[in-house]
Parts: C-alpha cells; structure tokens; sequence
C-alpha cells in the first residue's frame, strides 16, 4: 500500500490542473432527467407543432450544453476547445444549409410504381428505350404513373 | 518529476494528454458524421410535404425513446463518477461505476431492438414501404404471391407434385386441383400424400382468389366487375368513348384481405405472410433515415461497450495508468450520449 500512498500523491499533482474545479454532478444529472420528461410531456399534450418543435430542441440544446460543459469538462478546459470545435460545427451548420437549394424543395415523387427487382426491371427498361430509339416515329409515350 | 510552476519556453502544445487531444481531434470528426445524417435528415424532412410523424403509422414508441435518453443519462452519470473515482485512486468504486455503465449499454441496445423488431414486424423498412394505395395493392398482391407459391412448394417439394417448371404456377395448380383424385407417387409416404389431398382444395382456392386480385390490378378493374374472359370483354365493348371500368380501389382489395385472413382454412398462411395495408408518404425515406441514423448511434454504443469492457478486464488490477483512458472513453460516451439527446427530439417528438 505504501506504493500506491506514493502513487497517489504524484497522480494527483499531475491532475491538479484540470481536476481542482468542483462540479455537483449530481445536480447536473437530476437537471437532464427533468429536460427529458419536460421532452416527453412536452410531445404527450399536444401543443401546435411550431411550439412543440421550439420547445423541445431548446430542452435539447440545455441537455446538450449541460453534458458539455460539466461532463466532458468543457467549461474548465482551455481555449483550444474554441480551436478544435469551431471548425467542426461552422461545416456541420454549413451541410444543410448547402443542401437545402436542391434538396430541401420537393425532391422525389412517390407516385412511380415500386422497385422490387431492380436487375430485370432494369435491363426491361433499356431493352424498352433500345426499341424506342429504333422506331423513333412510333414510339407511344410512357404511360403516366397510377395518380391517386 | 519536477514541478514547474509554469512550462518553459520550449514545451509546445496543449496542456492536456496527447491522448485526450487526439480523441478530442476524434470527436470533431464524429460531430461532421452525425451531423451529416442529422442534416441531411432536416433537410429531407423540410422537402417531404406529409413526411410521416404518426406514431400509429411510424410504430415509433416516444416512451421507449424516452426511457432510452434516460437510460443513456443515467450512463453518463456512472462515466462521470467513474472517472472521478479513478482520479481520487478509488479503483473498486470506478469498476462499480463502469459496471454499471456497461448494463445500462446493453439495457440500451435491449429497448432499442424490440423498437426495431416493432418496425420489421410491420415492414417499416427502407424500400419495403408502399407510399400511395396503388402500390399498397400491388405489394399486397405480391406478398399474397410468395404466401400462394410457399404452399404450392410443399406439394412440388415432397414430390406429391412432380414437375421441371417449378416456377409455371399455372401447370402447378392443375396438378394440386387434380390431386385428390390421385394416386400417391412412389416415394412419397401414404401419410404425406393423404394431408396434401386434404389441403389441396384449399390451396387451389387460395391460388384463384390471388390470381382473380391480380388480374384485376393488372386490369385495373374494381373486384365487382369481371376482369378477364368474354364477360369481360363484354364489359369493356359496352364502354362508350371516354369511359372506363370502375377502378380497384384500396378498400376493396383491404377488405378482400382481412377476408383471406379470417379464412379458416388458408387465414393463418395469409395472415403470417401479407402485412397489413399501408400505404405511407416517404415511408421508404423515413425509414432510411431512422435506421441509419439509430444503427450508426447503436454501433457507436457499442464500441464504447468495448472500451469499458477493456477497462473492466482489468479486474482488481486497475491502477493510476487508467485514469486517461477512462476519462477519454466518458469523453467519447458523453458524445454518443450528446448524439441521442439530438436524435430523440428530432426522430421521436418532432
């Protein structure tokens, strides 16, 4: 034991550093456990939808910064965190926010017949466009998808 | 060991661990490949008018989602304690801790597959969806195809039926209809041959009333009108310019399904082998998305199982060496925490 009383003194200088700040993480933990019953009932009583979204991704942002700054010790590192995460999260804001112009509008119609076997309906169809390209004059019109 | 006060001149850096920068250089990836499904996700979402949110459509359980966060918090709590322990050299605490981390990983996964067996048994998955009724009717159709063809196989596979064409469905149904009138072929034990004579009437019959479904979708023609042979051509000559047969409409064939189930005879066969009509608007890409987005956050739980598990392996040996690994794993736990705690708003409530 007298080895591990030695051990422990210099571990503990060595984590001194970062390890002096006291969190209640307790207190921490019963915090996140009431945002995710305030995200559960939030959802069961049916408020309009626009309120529902607000509140709910302000609940999961308070969740998300709680875990960030206490668990993972955020809060008491030093400003490479700014280096190391900016970059990150300006180029995850940036994704959908490049998607949306092509995406974001109405992308797939859902009125097309469903694929099921994707080799022979494929080469069906090229077999088809082939016979087409052929008798060009001829060629019908496809026919339209089944509207409901 | 020396203790500077401050680092000299030379010491470059950041003053934490290597290892700790590097799974925080690890992390910054990891928030760009969430991120990535999560955003593209938003932004299917924003262009999918009538994106399914139902839970009776979706089989999405908000309470086994919640359960699951709180599962995953309590988690992350242990982790917290854990290494705090393992900093205060209490090494039997921390195992205890990280034990109970692991558990409460495995308790995760446990909610989270009976979620997905909720979804398979009612063909929630990607690409299996019929988005409009006309292509409920033809997935229906086809699975009543499969449920026909699996009854027929019993006949062609214990040789009652003999045949080189076992996919011609229609040389295969004149051989059943024939068979009570038949002999046992030789090889095929007296017993067998007796219960496909008794099941075969019904099998055939099975047959003509999915054959009489499909040359109706083919037809397009409602069940209440013929939909091949001279009445039906009949049918179609009375037409004047411009007008059609009545259209099959999905209640028709709805009913017409709950009808072949409740049967006696076939009703099990079908019931097991068609699922319930449904059709459901980006269905195919709702589903895509949650399991994407669950199953890439599941395999991330489980290699955080792993490392804790590396450290529990340890047993009583655990020591001071420990300390970072343990604090670098709850790093990486607190991320795979912080994921869920995006995914339940976004893919349960939302």
């Amino acid at each position: 034991m007298s080895h591990d009383a030695h051990g422990s003194h210099t571990a503990h200088a060595d984590h001194e550093s970062h390890d002096t700040h006291h969190v209640n993480y307790l207190a921490i933990f019963g915090i996140l456990c009431v945002c995710t019953a305030l995200s559960v009932i939030f959802d069961v009583i049916h408020l309009n939808k626009a309120l529902t979204i607000l509140l709910v991704l302000s609940v999961a942002v308070t969740k998300a910064l709680c875990v960030m700054m206490f668990f993972m010790h955020l809060k008491f590192e030093g400003n490479w965190k700014f280096v190391l995460l900016a970059p990150t999260t300006i180029l995850a804001i940036g994704l959908p926010l490049a998607l949306y112009p092509d995406v974001g509008a109405s992308y797939y119609t859902q009125t097309a017949p469903q694929v099921t076997n994707w080799a022979d309906e494929i080469s069906a169809y090229q077999a088809e466009q082939a016979k087409h390209g052929e008798h060009a004059e001829s060629a019908e019109t496809p026919a339209p998808a089944h509207a409901e | 060991m020396s203790h500077t006060a401050k680092p000299t001149a030379l010491k470059m850096g950041i003053p934490i661990p290597n290892s700790k920068l590097g799974l925080w250089l690890f992390l910054g990836t990891e928030i760009m490949f969430f991120t990535a499904f999560i955003g593209s996700y938003i932004v299917l979402r924003l262009g999918s008018r009538g994106w399914p949110t139902d839970p009776h459509d979706t089989h999405i359980n908000v309470f086994a989602g919640g359960v699951n966060t709180f599962v995953l918090i309590v988690s992350s709590y242990l982790v917290v304690v854990a290494h705090e322990a393992m900093a205060q050299r209490r090494f039997a605490k921390a195992r205890t801790y990280l034990l109970g981390t692991l558990i409460l990983a495995f308790l995760f996964l446990g909610i989270k597959s009976v979620e997905y067996y909720g979804k398979i048994s009612h063909d929630i998955l990607p690409g299996h969806i019929a988005e409009t009724s006309s292509q409920a009717i033809r997935k229906a159709s086809r699975e009543l195809e499969v449920v026909v063809r699996n009854r027929f196989a019993e006949y062609t596979d214990s040789g009652a039926v003999s045949t080189d064409r076992p996919n011609d469905i229609v040389n295969l149904v004149v051989q059943i209809a024939a068979l009570p009138s038949a002999t046992a072929p030789e090889g095929v034990s007296e017993s067998t041959f007796k219960a496909l004579q008794e099941s075969a009437p019904a099998d055939a019959e099975l047959y003509s009333k999915w054959m009489n479904l499909h040359q109706h979708i083919v037809a397009e023609a409602s069940l209440t009108v013929p939909a091949t042979g001279p009445e039906y051509l009949a049918a179609r000559e009375k037409l004047k310019a411009g007008e059609k047969l009545p259209a099959l409409e999905y209640s028709e064939v709805e009913s017409l399904l709950s009808e072949l189930k409740s049967d006696e005879k076939y009703g099990a066969y079908v019931a097991s082998g068609v699922f319930d009509m449904h059709p459901l608007v980006y269905g195919n890409i709702f589903a895509s998305m949650y399991f994407l987005m669950t199953g890439f956050h599941a395999i991330h739980v489980i290699v955080g199982m792993i490392l804790f598990a590396v450290v529990l392996k340890e047993g009583s040996k655990l020591n001071e060496t420990w300390t970072d690994f343990v604090e670098n794993s709850g790093l990486y736990w607190h991320f795979v925490d912080l994921v869920w705690i995006f995914l339940f708003p976004l893919l349960y409530i939302i």
